[in-house]
């Protein structure tokens, strides 16, 4: 008996270990050799990442039918990817690549040769817009920009000579209309942070059609993933974001006419170039880039208070949730119970990020409401299913002879609960409400998909100015520690005064006896 | 004063009340003694409303406690309760245990509630233990807490659901003690518990209770050495009885004897005794009884009191009034006078038969 189950638990360990060890093993077989065309590329084997939800991955089935195609969630990724070897190519708007690559993305070349005949960009457009005649007055505007050269202008400006500043555009003023914009902000140079402030061609493209068509502009700000479906939502009018349009979008949302045409590059490994400097160079120089310069530390700050914000205020808010449905299904029916029970399958059964999108887009998708507000709705939801549970969990296991012990004493139901049960069902589930605490704070990190910008969207950003991959990522990782072991630290000073086990002899004796 | 009327309590499967009717006065100390499964701590459970009734009322002091509209609180702070397992507060410590109900449903002054409970740990010998939590007290010191948590609330009636049924052997006496000296105070008390010699010395009163009431209430001497009904006397003598019907010429007489062997298995009779169980069955039924009965309708009832270690033998059979000392078998007649200590003839007083035999298989 004893020797079959130690077998079994032999053959667990070993295939713990190697299951691990196979995964690295798959990683480890990256060709090494050095790219220099595109027909290169075309041989089985090959990794070509494109950007998800763009028609790059059909030029490249088109182009390269030997290659596998890889998607990836964000371009700077990608880039680190090529760099690194995990991918063979990556392929995306050349312009973009190339200005990277000058603002000290290392590691990487472009070829020389440009993939298919390029993307239109056209504005998105929300097919439940009340902004009045939009798509004929965005074709209007484009064919005035297009034959006066200010599109020119634009292109050349922002593109060509990377020249950051915005024009003055002039702000029309007791506009009649709303116009609301949806963009990415992390896409340099058509909408990108400068410091706080969004800028890029798309950008002052917008603002000069706010202008010209006499609307007051408001931005929001979306990950990639979620803009078209704000769109066709209708929590923005259009989106203004360097936009492809490709046969899937134009099928869920009509385009404007195409302004500009982008050229397809070819990203791959530069093996020559490698680190700089020192390490602790690299450091300074990448804390400069990150924090200091344009003073994006603003931007860290603001992001943090967000997550802050929508952590506290949920984990306030979910707590009562939790507690008062727990007090009302205590005593309550069976139905009552079976209700509770399944709202909270339901919250727990889904994944935050699908939840969060049902709560933006479908429920409250004709309410004017902020994303922060719906994220901290989502995430009460969440943290209030959790205390339930743990309520249950935690009063459960306190033995039913304490509440006839109370009863007996002449306690009512409700006092009896405070008084007795409570008080002794608190030390069962503070453990997990504070692995919740910490759990929820770093689950907020997916509320960019519906517009907020959090700590983690901050991070984005900002490694999307400045092609740092790592620092970012790293800094808001530490932040993150940081902040969790500051609630931690918060609760636990709580539990200390609310659990009557931690009481010191002395405590004890002062509240007894009074003196 | 409590008066319980008619009071019944029914489960979905079990009915441990059916028809309970009592009048408990104040100072009466009773002791609820009786089989398991009887539903003693059912009627205590009920008394303060822990368990509610089905049927019936509870008056104390002539209020109806059973209505729907009276405050609960109001009864239960009159009556107070001892359980089985205690149930003291896990979160507190033994002080605060007995502060905790003064000062929150009496709204004593923390000072008061203070002394009350230090001079009532003195009462129960816990003095010096106040901030002690009670995993840290042994199970003869958590009930004698528990008691003295109901006594701070300063009950006029104190339920005692078997107090020292927890406890290991060594630990029965320190409680037994303060339940005594509580016995003493002029309190009502209802106890229920499977301590005999407790059950005897303890009250003024004593409920045996089966069938799903009260089956005799009496003082201790009258239930104790004098029990009236007949599962009192089983109880109190632990009888142990057997019940063999004979109703044709050809029953199956070795699974008679099979039965008897059994019986006697399973209550650990002695051989000696068994043996002559088996023979006074097959002298009176088998040798005397049947062959005179033309239409036999014999019951054979063999009663073992684990106490007295005595084996009561009735037999009751039809007929015309017939002695077995004027048989015609005299030497299985002379075999019975062998066996047994007492022999009775009597006319029967039970429907069905005519005649009755008592004999006494003495230790």
């Amino acid at each position: 008996m004893r020797s079959k189950s130690d077998g079994w638990r032999w053959l667990l360990i070993l295939s713990m270990v190697l299951l691990p060890l196979s995964l690295l093993a798959g990683c480890g077989t990256k060709k090494t050799d050095v790219i220099t065309s595109v027909e290169q590329l075309n041989e089985p084997g090959r990794k070509i990442g494109v950007y998800s939800d763009t028609a790059e991955d059909q030029l490249v089935a088109r182009e390269l039918p030997q290659a596998q195609i890889e998607y990836m969630k964000d371009h700077i990724s990608a880039f680190i990817a090529v760099s690194q070897g995990k991918l063979d190519a990556f392929v995306y708007d050349r312009r973009q690549m190339e200005l990277a690559i000058k603002s000290g993305q290392k590691g990487v070349r472009l070829l020389d040769a440009t993939l298919g005949e390029g993307n239109r960009v056209a504005v998105g457009i929300s097919p439940v817009t009340k902004f009045p005649d939009l798509e004929a007055k965005l074709n209007e505007f484009i064919a005035e920009i297009k034959a006066d050269g200010t599109l020119d202008d634009m292109q050349l400006r922002w593109i060509v000579q990377n020249n950051e500043t915005m024009p003055d555009i002039p702000v029309p003023e007791s506009a009649p209309l709303h116009l609301v914009v949806g963009t990415t902000g992390s896409l340099v140079p058509y909408s990108y942070y400068a410091g706080t402030e969004l800028a890029g061609q798309e950008i002052e493209l917008a603002r000069r059609f706010a202008a010209w068509v006499g609307a007051e502009l408001e931005f929001k700000v979306y990950d990639f993933e979620g803009i078209v479906a704000a769109a066709q939502g209708g929590d923005i009018d259009c989106i203004m974001s360097n936009l492809f349009v490709t046969p899937e979008r134009e099928e869920a949302i009509p385009f404007s006419d195409p302004y500009s045409l982008v050229e397809i590059g070819v990203l791959v490994r530069d093996a020559e170039q490698s680190g700089s400097a020192s390490f602790w160079a690299d450091i300074r120089e990448n804390f400069q880039k990150t924090f200091l310069r344009e003073n994006r530390w603003q931007l860290f700050l603001s992001g943090i208070g967000t997550t802050l914000l929508i952590t506290v205020l949920s984990i306030l808010f979910g707590t009562l949730l939790g507690f008062f449905t727990f007090m009302l299904c205590r005593n309550g029916h069976p139905a009552a119970n079976a209700i509770a029970r399944f709202c909270v399958w339901l919250v727990q059964g889904l994944p935050v990020v699908v939840l969060l999108m049902v709560l933006y887009y479908i429920v409250f998708g004709n309410v004017v409401i902020s994303g922060k507000s719906v994220s901290v709705i989502g995430f009460t939801l969440v943290f209030g299913a959790s205390v339930f549970s743990m309520m249950k969990t935690g009063v459960g296991a306190i033995d039913r002879g304490q509440l006839e012990a109370a009863y007996a004493l002449g306690y009512t139901n409700l006092r009896a609960f405070f008084r007795v049960i409570l008080p002794q069902a608190l030390p069962h589930f503070m453990p997990a409400y504070k692995a919740e605490i910490t759990a929820i704070i770093k689950a907020t990190a997916v509320v960019g998909y519906i517009a907020v910008q959090d700590l983690t969207k901050t991070g984005d950003i900002v490694r999307s100015r400045t092609y740092e991959a790592f620092f970012p990522l790293i800094a808001v990782a530490v932040i993150y520690f940081v902040l969790a072991a500051l609630l931690t630290f918060l609760v636990n000073r709580v539990e200390l005064k609310i659990d009557l086990r931690k009481r010191t002899p002395e405590k004890i004796r002062k509240e007894v006896e009074g003196r | 004063m409590i008066e319980l009327i008619h009071l019944e309590k029914k489960y979905n499967k079990a009915c441990p009340l059916r028809d309970v009717n009592a009048v408990i006065h104040d100072g009466d100390v009773i002791s609820i003694i009786g089989p398991s499964g009887t539903g003693k701590s059912t009627l205590l459970r009920c008394i303060n409303m822990l368990e509610r009734p089905t049927g019936g009322q509870i008056l104390l002091d002539g209020t109806d406690i059973t209505a729907p509209k009276y405050d609960l609180t109001k009864a239960r702070r009159r009556m107070g309760m001892v359980f089985q397992s205690f149930h003291l507060f896990g979160h507190l410590t033994v002080i605060e245990n007995l502060m905790l109900a003064p000062m929150d449903i009496l709204k004593k002054s923390r000072k008061e509630a203070y002394e009350t409970g230090v001079r009532l740990l003195k009462r129960v010998g816990l003095e010096g233990w106040e901030y002690q939590y009670p995993e840290q007290l042994s199970g003869g010191q958590k009930q004698r807490v528990a008691i003295a948590r109901t006594l701070a609330m300063d009950p006029d009636v104190i339920l005692l659901d078997e107090p020292t049924s927890a406890l290991d052997p060594t630990m029965t006496g320190e409680v037994q003690a303060v339940i005594q000296d509580l016995a003493r105070s002029g309190r009502t008390l209802l106890i229920v518990t499977h301590e005999m010699s407790f059950a005897r010395a303890i009250g003024n009163r004593v409920f045996y209770m089966d069938q799903g009431g009260i089956y005799e209430d009496g003082t201790p001497e009258q239930i104790f050495d004098h029990p009236q009904k007949e599962l009192t006397q089983r109880f109190i003598r632990r009888l142990k009885v057997l019940e063999l019907n004979i109703d044709s010429c050809e029953y199956d007489f070795f699974n008679a004897a099979s039965e008897i062997d059994r019986y006697c298995l399973q209550n650990v009779i002695s051989p000696r005794t068994k043996y002559r169980i088996h023979l006074i069955f097959e002298e009176l039924v088998q040798q005397i009884l049947l062959p005179v009965l033309p239409e036999p309708h014999i019951r054979f009832t063999a009663a073992y009191s684990e106490k007295e270690k005595i084996t009561d033998i009735t037999v009751l059979y039809n007929g015309v009034p017939f002695d077995p000392a004027s048989s015609e078998n005299s030497l299985s007649y002379s075999v019975l006078k062998g066996t047994t200590a007492v022999l009775n003839y009597s006319a029967s007083t039970e429907a069905g038969f005519t005649n009755r035999f008592q004999c006494i298989i003495p230790e």
